[in-house]
């Protein structure tokens, strides 16, 4: 244990300090401080300082060429009569709720393949793993945006079965759907915690299960979902508050406008429209509170429902 | 047979362990994770360092945007600046046009401005009424020898903010190949109208492959709506800031566009929307692609070299059939502008001078930036011009008589106006507004982009 620990209870039972206790206990905080000052000064400066300067910036106009005026509430009560702000919230959910459930789903189905302890499993899953890695990078979304284009490969498989294709990230009714696939597609990092998380399931219980006679599915059902259950709440909670940050990909394939006609813009993506493109700063602030608090209340949804079905055997 | 056998190591797991279940510790992981993630959302980064003088010489930094061929060009101007001036460094920085307005909106917010500016005409109030440039009359700035018009297209209520950087005309450019190749005849551009453009376009789209189509569609940016509204005789913006046009004459623009979608004179939509993220020498034009786009004159060349073959100039097509109607401009293609909060005003003002008026620096930039707007350097470089180049240059002379008014200068956030417009287009040629209620909502969203 440490000197600061053992000389504060030394001096709690002794119910009195002496100077040169205190002089040593100073001295000793001084060195803890100082050990956290890399970290301290980096969460200021870096977070903290940011932070409530966009607190502040969300009540004012703020243009970024001249300095901030003070507004109040107005940039809240103008997001109330936006509607290309409505449009992207319901792009970001539509994101959010069906490109969450549908990764982890693939992610979960690929963990339980590879956990039937294939030959080569690590190489398996290093490839599976490979799109995490890439998949949030520009240069891939630069690749989905000639996959999916119009003369792009998806058109030309579809082409030698007689399909045309519609420019899948060009038509505003299938571009939000491609950017869903890319999303998907990065299954790597839930998928290799879902591995971890089958390997910690103790044998025994299926050793039980199939002595009594249960079926392959319902010792999935009844064995491995519950089980699971900590990580795949672990992975959705992550999986969500991502999701709503989302941007590279949108920004990169719609060309930085969310377009066709805002069918990608993105929650974030509007904000940066607003505040870089627009000179819109205060308002894009005020955005970036907004987006917090929603990405706060369905994460405390999330908590709060996880007592229903999330089982701790512990 | 199980489903889920084992591997090796996990069956090898001593039976009795205590809490073989993932633990406590993963939720407490989780909520974790979930503070720092959502607190990743509201931190922003900043910061960057500001250019300092060390043994005298002063450093500046210079941007712009454009292509290659611009970039090579100007590093050459700087190469003959700095020769000239062994004490002054220019520091490039330039990328495409998309990224530059955010980056520089972000660096003069910084305090991190570069400390000379090419500037477009879009931008120019926006950025000058707010403080941000310098006013470079008070500096050693010989602005004699300029065209007038451009130049009072850089004066506003802060002061001469911007110098013409060059003149330009919003132009067609035909690619004469694809006309060849669909045994369609060129236009004669002195009287041709829009429907003749668009009969053209269609007969080109007719007699081609797949995948080549007569024009580029119009409807990416405001240059083409401006030559159609002046047509009517409306305009882009009122001179006191306003808009200049109703819902109705966008929407006229916009219902003829459909019917050149529909008659496919020009690309499906999805083509259009994927052609406007394209750059310059990946465009339709320059790739063989279009028999017909919508371009600036000053891009001419730029476009010629991607396309690797000859370009022809041609004028907008006209309502009445006579080019005098075509209601075209000289436009300041870009301006030279200075940050107000640069550390060097009479070094920056220097550059400036340099790009604006020394026959060095023509014979560098020749008419990448359009036609040079000072008549001594325009001369001078006269025989150094490339053949692209004289021919964007006797374009600009061609239609002299011709031209109408001056537009009115755009106002405070007709930044933002570009983007208005392309989203639209894309809705009508999507056919999920009509032109009508496109140009409705187009026009209130306008109004209150640059009421602001």
């Amino acid at each position: 244990m440490s000197a600061i620990s053992e000389l504060s209870s030394l001096s709690r039972r002794k119910g009195k300090v002496t100077a040169a206790e205190k002089k040593a206990n100073s001295r000793d905080n001084k060195a803890a401080y100082i050990f956290l000052l890399p970290w301290l000064v980096g969460l200021v400066a870096i977070t903290i300082g940011p932070m409530l300067m966009s607190l502040y910036l969300s009540f004012t106009d703020y243009n970024l060429l001249q300095p901030p005026e003070w507004t109040g509430l107005d940039n809240f009560i103008r997001m109330l009569s936006d509607a290309r702000l409505h449009n992207s919230l319901r792009v970001t959910f539509t994101y959010v709720f069906v490109g969450v459930p549908l990764q982890l789903a693939v992610a979960l189905l690929i963990a339980l393949v590879l956990d039937k302890g294939l030959r080569g499993l690590p190489f398996y899953r290093s490839v599976f793993y490979l799109p995490s890695l890439l998949g949030g990078s520009v240069a891939v979304a630069i690749l989905w945006k000639q996959i999916f284009g119009t003369t792009g490969l998806v058109n030309q498989v579809l082409a030698m079965f007689g399909i045309q294709g519609p420019g899948w990230i060009s038509d505003p009714s299938t571009a939000l759907g491609s950017i869903i696939l890319l999303h998907v597609w990065t299954f790597g990092a839930p998928m290799i915690i879902f591995l971890a998380g089958l390997r910690q399931i103790p044998n025994m219980y299926y050793e039980a299960a199939r002595v009594d006679g249960a079926t392959t599915l319902q010792q999935f059902w009844r064995i491995t979902l519950p089980m699971l259950s900590p990580i795949i709440f672990f992975n959705l909670v992550l999986q969500i508050i991502g999701s709503f940050q989302s941007f590279t990909q949108a920004f990169i394939v719609s060309g930085g406008n969310g377009g066709p006609s805002d069918s990608t813009m993105f929650f974030t993506l509007y904000l940066y429209q607003k505040g870089f493109g627009q000179f819109d700063m205060g308002y894009a602030s005020a955005m970036a509170w907004v987006l917090l608090l929603i990405i706060g209340v369905f994460t405390a949804i999330n908590f709060i429902a996880s007592k229903y079905w999330v089982f701790y055997d512990d | 047979m199980p489903l889920f056998p084992r591997p090796a190591s996990a069956a090898k797991q001593p039976a009795g362990r205590p809490s073989p279940g993932p633990s406590r510790r993963t939720r407490k992981a989780g909520a974790v994770a979930a503070a720092v993630a959502a607190v990743m959302a509201l931190s922003a980064c900043g910061g960057g360092a500001s250019p300092q003088n060390a043994d005298g010489t002063v450093e500046l930094r210079f941007s712009w945007w454009g292509g290659d061929k611009r970039a090579q060009l100007t590093q050459e101007a700087i190469k003959q600046f700095e020769a000239e001036n062994p004490k002054i460094k220019i520091k490039p920085e330039f990328g495409d046009w998309s990224g530059y307005w955010d980056k520089l909106a972000t660096q003069v917010a910084a305090n991190d401005a570069p400390d000379v500016i090419q500037m477009d005409e879009k931008y120019i109030t926006e950025y000058s009424s707010r403080g941000a440039l310098l006013d470079l009359s008070k500096y050693d700035i010989d602005t004699s020898k300029l065209d007038e018009a451009a130049l009072n297209a850089g004066k506003g209520e802060k002061g001469l903010t911007g110098i013409p950087a060059g003149i330009n005309a919003a132009t067609i450019l035909a690619n004469p190949a694809v006309f060849q190749a669909a045994g369609v005849p060129l236009p004669d551009d002195s009287k041709w109208t829009w429907e003749d453009f668009g009969r053209i376009a269609a007969e080109i789209t007719a007699k081609s492959p797949k995948g080549t189509y007569g024009a580029a569609a119009y409807g990416t940016d405001e240059a083409s709506l401006g030559v159609w509204l002046r047509q009517n005789g409306k305009s882009l913006y009122t001179s006191d800031g306003k808009l200049g046009f109703e819902p109705g004459d966008i929407a006229e623009w916009w219902a003829f566009l459909k019917k050149l979608s529909q008659d496919k004179a020009v690309p499906s939509a999805s083509e259009v929307v994927e052609a406007e993220a394209a750059p310059l020498d990946q465009s339709g034009l320059a790739t063989g692609k279009n028999g017909m786009a919508f371009w600036w004159s000053n891009q001419a060349p730029a476009l010629e070299k991607a396309s690797g073959g000859d370009l022809k100039i041609l004028r907008f097509p006209t309502k009445t059939g006579s080019a005098a109607d075509a209601g075209l401009w000289y436009k300041a293609s870009q301006f030279w502008s200075a940050s107000s909060r640069t550390k060097h005003p009479q070094e920056t003002a220097k550059f400036i001078n340099f790009l604006t008026n020394n026959v060095k620096a023509g014979e560098a930039l020749l008419a990448d930036r359009g036609v040079y707007p000072n008549s001594e350097v325009r001369t001078a470089i006269q025989p150094k011009l490339t053949p692209a180049d004289v021919k964007v240059v006797s374009f600009i002379d061609q239609i002299k008589d011709e031209l109408g008014e001056a537009p009115a200068p755009p106002p405070k956030g007709a930044g933002a106006i570009q983007e208005i417009i392309k989203r639209y287009t894309s809705e009508v040629l999507f056919e999920r507004l009509s032109p009508e209620d496109a140009g409705k909502k187009a026009t209130d969203e306008m109004k209150s982009a640059i009421a602001s």
